[in-house]
């Protein structure tokens, strides 16, 4: 086989795997949301350093509320509950990306503060395959 | 090392130094943690396609290292260490496979493999499963933004003088 035809054939393989990979992650990003047909809604669970700290269903929520998460270096995340989503709304950390990816009303991408090591993820609450061991603290 | 060598090297990392700096001044366009154009990557496309992969690596950890010294917290180090040398790793090897020819997909596959390594990272950092949803995201982003770079560095490099 000559160089010109094997640099083809190792284009054309590059150009195939970046073409599959491109086209899946459009799918899963176009795919609707899991869970949007599950009436029950979602529970936001709450993260840090791999730990379930909160679980809230958010659709018990009737009105806004706030509190502070802190990790163990004394970074501190202040997040907002409101009916129906969640989100950070304002951050030590220097980036601030977390605060700027606003309030999350589905499963698609989950809000993480990297610094703060402080991810929050909703789950359809019909989903219990997924859920981990019971959280530490139960919020109502 | 000549001392040529050594000045052009030196200046190649000045420069994705500057690129590095202007970038991260800029405001992320989509606050999505991992997301960046990753401009500096022009400068190691420059020197595969120019010099060899070893200038290449050379200059990207200098470049790594030098960053992380002036403007990035211990943890950000990590992440481009992760996500620098396995992209590195990935385009040296595709710059051999296409015999320098067709940089954007050199650039797109470096693009692909220095989101993977960063995420690998902010899972293992995080120990969040939960984070892996990322990823679609992270594989296009990454494919994109390499696209630009790669042809940003074939159109460079094709009109910068052989450096030494």
């Amino acid at each position: 086989m000559s160089t010109k035809q094997k640099d083809k054939k190792a284009a054309i393989i590059i150009s195939a795997i970046l073409i599959l990979s491109a086209s899946l992650s459009l799918l899963c990003l176009l795919l609707p949301d899991r869970g949007s047909n599950a009436g029950d809604g979602y529970a936001a669970q709450i993260y840090q350093d791999g730990r379930l700290l909160y679980s809230i269903p958010l659709h018990d929520i009737s009105e806004s509320r706030t509190f502070t998460v802190e990790n163990a270096e004394g970074g501190v995340n202040e997040i907002e509950v409101r009916p129906g989503s969640i989100g950070i709304i304002s951050a030590d950390c220097p980036d601030k990306i977390c605060v700027r990816q606003g309030f999350i009303t589905d499963t698609k991408l989950p809000i993480t503060c990297l610094p703060n090591r402080l991810v929050i993820l909703l789950r359809p609450l019909s989903d219990k395959a997924g859920d981990p061991p019971a959280p530490d603290v139960y919020t109502y | 090392m000549p001392i040529k060598k050594l000045t052009v090297l030196a200046l190649f990392t000045t420069l994705s130094l500057a690129i590095y700096a202007v970038e991260s001044a800029i405001p992320p366009l989509v606050p999505i943690p991992g997301f960046k154009l990753g401009l500096a990557n022009i400068i190691s496309l420059i020197l595969l396609r120019n010099t060899s992969a070893k200038d290449a690596f050379l200059v990207l950890i200098a470049r790594i290292l030098l960053s992380a010294l002036l403007f990035g917290q211990a943890l950000s180090l990590l992440y481009s260490l992760a996500g620098g040398i396995l992209s590195l790793l990935v385009m040296a090897l595709v710059t051999k496979l296409l015999h320098k020819k067709m940089f954007f997909l050199t650039g797109a596959l470096g693009g692909l493999a220095h989101n993977m390594g960063q995420l690998v990272i902010a899972l293992i950092v995080t120990s969040t499963p939960g984070v892996a949803a990322y990823l679609p995201f992270l594989v296009l982003s990454g494919i994109l933004t390499g696209l630009f770079t790669g042809l940003c560095g074939e159109y460079a490099g094709r009109y910068l003088p052989k450096p030494y």
